[in-house]
């Protein structure tokens, strides 16, 4: 057996978790370092299995797989394709980042970083398990440590945003957990194994069923309208780190889960739903970008733009056309790294100026030039500016979306625009026009700081530069898939 | 032939030699509390060995009026790990009158030793007389409480609901003899699956089962449940809500399979039942004050649950529910173990008393942590995968909307366990309150059930094949 790649990145936060567990809670330089350096050693171990990830074979790749409980049939089933792999990455990015960014935090911060490695364990876990009982353990884990991370750390109605983000998703996993034990019974093969039950093939009836619970399950995860309204309050309540994280990868794990577990298992299901998954998607795209209009605070701006983009990648994937889950796999991809760079410049600029109310910033350019430098990058990502990650994907996701549901597509395209709108007019009135004076000594990102920012920031260049990278990436994994739907 | 016979009854003689030995040391006028809590932890380690050696053992015994197989050992094992943790975590005992500390632990005992022969017991009378042995214990256990009139309430409240309970049940159990012609539950087993549709074998089932309804406080048998968890000194009531609870779904187990899963009336019922137990103690729970109160009525939501792996009469669905008790006897006692080990004085708490205790005790307010999210079905814990066990049990038969209805539960109940996470983590305690000393043992205590409760929930394998093969025996064996 080769080295298990996967169960090392997976488990290098599990081993900083232990280790912070065991550190005395006095040793704040000790935790910091242990949690970077686990942060960075599965870095290090993705962007090896990315490297010598051969994308012109088919399938899955760096298996490993044990039999963990016979009686039931549950495996410890760990594999990626070409759809897992770019979000791995994307995990692994925004992880060592986000512990970079939150360098100076003070408070409590053995518990801060214990929980979010835990959290961490639990998204690489998802991305990487095959087996739907692991799936939902690691769903689930990095579900529940949102709750304390919020809560404790957070800002602006902290316990109100961190309680109806808990209950909500909680409430979507309690749609996937019978989803799951509704497919193992149907497929009749006593096997939790993901491939094994897609393989096999389930009767009409079932993957009807069963592809509603995952869509509506996953969906409120991945901020599928109308179940989005715990995203933005959450984002908003959240600590930078957890917001990165949590904007930047946990809602993909939404997403994710519909295209893994429900399209996958379901692919005739799709088919019959796709038309009311395209419809709200859309209406999320562009409620996400009217409601956007009205926001004064940063932090919900980038919210909703959030529902917004996801939208798009749920638009994408009900498309089930080869370039349209192609599209939404890069846009998840690309959207994480956007949204990350995006939280983590406000997070610099609210822990200088305390605020984070576009009214009462202004003239931001000239106070951190740095900061709004990453802030602005960001915007320009989100609107889609080419040679930009997001670029790419959106016009995948868009072309397709147009061909499959011409009206819904031109709905999103305006939803787009108006989107384009607000971004700029946000970054105009934040970082241009008249300087506060109040805030006119803040001090800009340090030296340091900037590191973790030009990353994310160089990884949006890279794939928008050279998007065939990630493209053929995700190709090799979503072209067997969209065959189960012809 | 003797030896044989002593190695089957090998653990209820501990606890018989363990009871004896605790009663000579209740005579003394001036009692060494020390000494006596030395003495009950060695004994319960000594039952935990006991049920360990016991584990394997099949046979008959007393005219076949007593049954050990695997399925009873599992769970005289629960028990006398439930009672080896109970003992643990009596050490100074604050909330027990001093004079009556080995009479506390004598009635411990005997009501172990009650329950381990209640799930042994393949005779109705037999049945009976252990469950009576284990409900008397428990009805001097609670009002043995120092301080205000509150334990007497509840001892009262016990007494009479539990006789009521025992009363009905007996009339149950004529109604069954009455149809069968035996009290065996061989015999019954032989006939009762031919004439269950009829009224008099449906209501002597329904009415025995409700004894151990009233045990495992299923609505409506649990209006006992919040005064007297309330009343009692935390310890007894975290044995009553960990042992207690193991005790009546092995017996639930027994007599359900009873029928052979022909009735669908039958199951009908149990699913109402099982219902109104989730849904009712979820929502009663949400506006508890006081933790025991909140731990109550979530003990009737778990009852529920278990309900839901017991009424799909499958080889899954009760190995599940094993699995569930278990599970449940090891959450609930954690999150009892952290209210003992917070009221130092024996008091009882409010959830608002939990405020800072992260920073009192790191440790106490993770294990609490750990078990909430336990109790609330969250991964990678042993709730979790208990959960998982009973929703798949009654998925194999086809109960889409239970599962939906169980996990929409879990959901709402998430919420109140959440609120006592928030009150231990979140919350800064309005006075400056000292950091609570935890001793060395009980410092290993509590990693030793953090650790049980993640190890059982990612690696069910072992326990889960156990309970198979104990069910499968069970309800094939006769």
């Amino acid at each position: 057996m080769s080295f298990p790649i996967l169960s090392a990145i997976m488990l290098s936060p599990g081993l900083g978790l232990l280790a912070v567990l065991f550190l005395p809670r006095e040793n704040k330089r000790a935790v910091r370092w242990i949690s970077l350096l686990s942060a960075g050693l599965s870095l290090a171990l993705t962007l090896y299995a990315y490297a010598v990830f051969d994308t012109t074979a088919k399938g899955l790749q760096f298996v490993e797989r044990v039999l963990w409980v016979k009686s039931l049939g549950i495996y410890y089933f760990l594999a990626v394709d070409g759809i897992s792999l770019p979000l791995v990455l994307l995990t692994s990015i925004v992880f060592f980042t986000g512990v970079w960014t939150m360098w100076d935090l003070e408070k409590r911060v053995k518990e801060f970083f214990a929980l979010m490695l835990l959290m961490v364990l639990g998204v690489y876990g998802v991305f990487m398990a095959l087996d739907l009982f692991f799936l939902f353990v690691f769903y689930d884990v990095s579900l529940f440590p949102m709750y304390p991370l919020i809560a404790i750390w957070g800002s602006t109605r902290k316990e109100y945003g961190a309680l109806k983000l808990t209950l909500y998703l909680l409430a979507g996993s309690a749609l996937v957990l019978p989803g799951i034990l509704y497919v193992y019974f149907q497929s009749g093969l006593f096997s939790f194994d993901l491939m094994e039950i897609a393989a096999a093939g389930l009767p009409p009836s079932v993957q009807s069923l069963g592809f509603l619970l995952f869509l509506f399950g996953f969906g409120v995860l991945a901020g599928l309208w109308p179940f989005h309204t715990w995203s933005p309050v959450g984002h908003v309540a959240a600590p930078t780190a957890v917001s990165m994280i949590h904007a930047g990868v946990l809602m993909k794990l939404g997403a994710y889960g519909v295209l893994r577990v429900g399209m996958f298992l379901c692919p005739q299901g799709l088919v019959e739903w796709s038309p009311l998954m395209a419809t709200l998607a859309t209406v999320g795209i562009v409620y996400g970008a009217l409601v956007g209009l009205a926001q004064t605070d940063l932090k919900y701006v980038i919210g909703y733009s959030s529902v917004s983009h996801m939208g798009l990648v749920s638009l994408g994937l009900a498309t089930g056309t080869l370039g349209g889950v192609d599209g939404a796999v890069f846009q998840m991809f690309a959207h994480g790294i956007m949204t990350a760079l995006f939280f983590s410049s406000v997070g610099h600029i609210y822990d200088r100026t305390h605020t984070k109310l576009i009214p009462e910033l202004g003239g931001m350019a000239k106070v951190m030039p740095r900061a709004s430098f990453f802030f602005i990058l960001a915007a320009l990502a989100g609107i889609g500016v080419p040679c930009l990650a997001s670029f790419w994907a959106e016009l995948l996701v868009f072309i397709n979306g147009f061909q499959v549901y011409p009206a819904l597509g031109t709905a999103a395209v305006l939803g787009l625009v108006v989107s384009a709108l607000f971004m700029l007019r946000v970054v105009q009135r934040t970082f241009y026009g008249e300087k506060n004076q109040k805030y006119a000594a803040a001090p800009d990102m340090s030296a340091v700081m900037v590191i973790p920012r030009a990353l994310l920031a160089g990884a949006i260049l890279l794939f928008g530069l050279l998007p065939r990278l990630m493209l053929d990436t995700i190709q090799s994994g979503v072209a067997p898939l969209v065959e189960l739907f012809k | 032939m003797i030896a044989r016979d002593f190695m089957l009854f090998l653990p209820e003689l501990t606890y018989l030699v363990a009871a004896l030995i605790l009663f000579f040391m209740c005579l003394p006028q001036k009692a060494d509390h020390k000494a006596i809590y030395a003495v009950a932890l060695a004994l319960a380690g000594l039952g935990v060995a006991g049920a360990l050696l016991g584990m394997g053992q099949e046979g008959h015994l007393f005219f076949d009026a007593y049954q050990v197989d695997l399925f009873s050992q599992v769970f005289k094992l629960i028990l006398a790990v439930a009672v080896l943790l109970v003992v643990g975590i009596c050490h100074g005992l604050a909330g027990v009158e001093d004079r009556y500390h080995a009479d506390f632990f004598l009635f411990l005992f005997t009501c172990g030793l009650g329950m381990m022969l209640m799930v042994s017991a393949v005779e109705l009378m037999t049945l009976y007389v252990a469950l009576e042995l284990s409900s008397f214990s428990l009805y001097i256990l609670v009002p043995l409480r120092r301080g205000d009139n509150l334990d007497v309430e509840a001892g009262v409240k016990y007494l009479f609901i539990g006789i009521t309970a025992s009363c009905v049940m007996l009339f149950g159990m004529s109604y069954i003899f009455g149809v069968s012609h035996t009290t065996y539950l061989a015999g019954i087993m032989d006939r009762l699956p031919l004439i269950i549709q009829q009224p008099a074998a449906m209501i002597g089932l329904m009415l025995t089962l409700s004894g151990f309804f009233f045990k495992l406080a299923v609505f409506p048998f649990h209006f006992w449940a919040p005064d007297v968890y309330q009343g009692a000194a935390n310890q007894v009531a975290a044995f009553i809500a960990t042992a207690s609870k193991a005790a009546a779904v092995a017996l639930l187990i027994r007599l359900t399979a009873l029928t052979g899963g022909t009735s669908l009336y039958f199951i009908d019922v149990l699913m109402v039942l099982c219902v109104a137990s989730m849904t009712l103690g979820n929502l009663v729970a949400i506006v508890q004050k006081g933790i025991k109160r909140m731990l109550a009525y979530s003990s009737v939501a778990h009852a529920g649950y278990v309900l839901m792996g017991i009424l799909t009469m499958s080889e899954l669905g009760y190995s599940a529910a094993v699995f569930y008790s278990m599970a449940y006897m090891l959450m609930n006692f954690a999150a009892f173990g952290v209210v003992v080990m917070v009221a130092t004085s024996g008091q009882n708490l409010a959830i608002s008393d939990l405020a800072g205790l992260h920073k009192r005790s790191p440790l106490l307010a993770l294990t609490l942590m750990i078990a909430l999210f336990s109790l609330a079905g969250i991964p990678p814990t042993v709730g979790f995968t208990g959960k998982f066990l009973v929703f798949a049990g009654a998925m194999q038969q086809g109960y889409f909307w239970l599962v939906l209805v169980g996990m929409i539960n879990a959901t709402i109940s998430l919420y109140y366990y959440l609120m006592v996470i928030k009150a231990a983590y979140l919350s800064e305690s309005p006075a400056e309150l000292p950091p609570l000393v935890v001793s060395m043992p009980l410092r290993l205590l509590n990693y030793l059930l953090i650790a049980a409760m993640v190890y059982f929930g990612v690696c069910p394998g072992g326990f889960l094949d156990l309970a198979q093969a104990a069910v499968r025996g069970m309800m094939g064996g006769d």
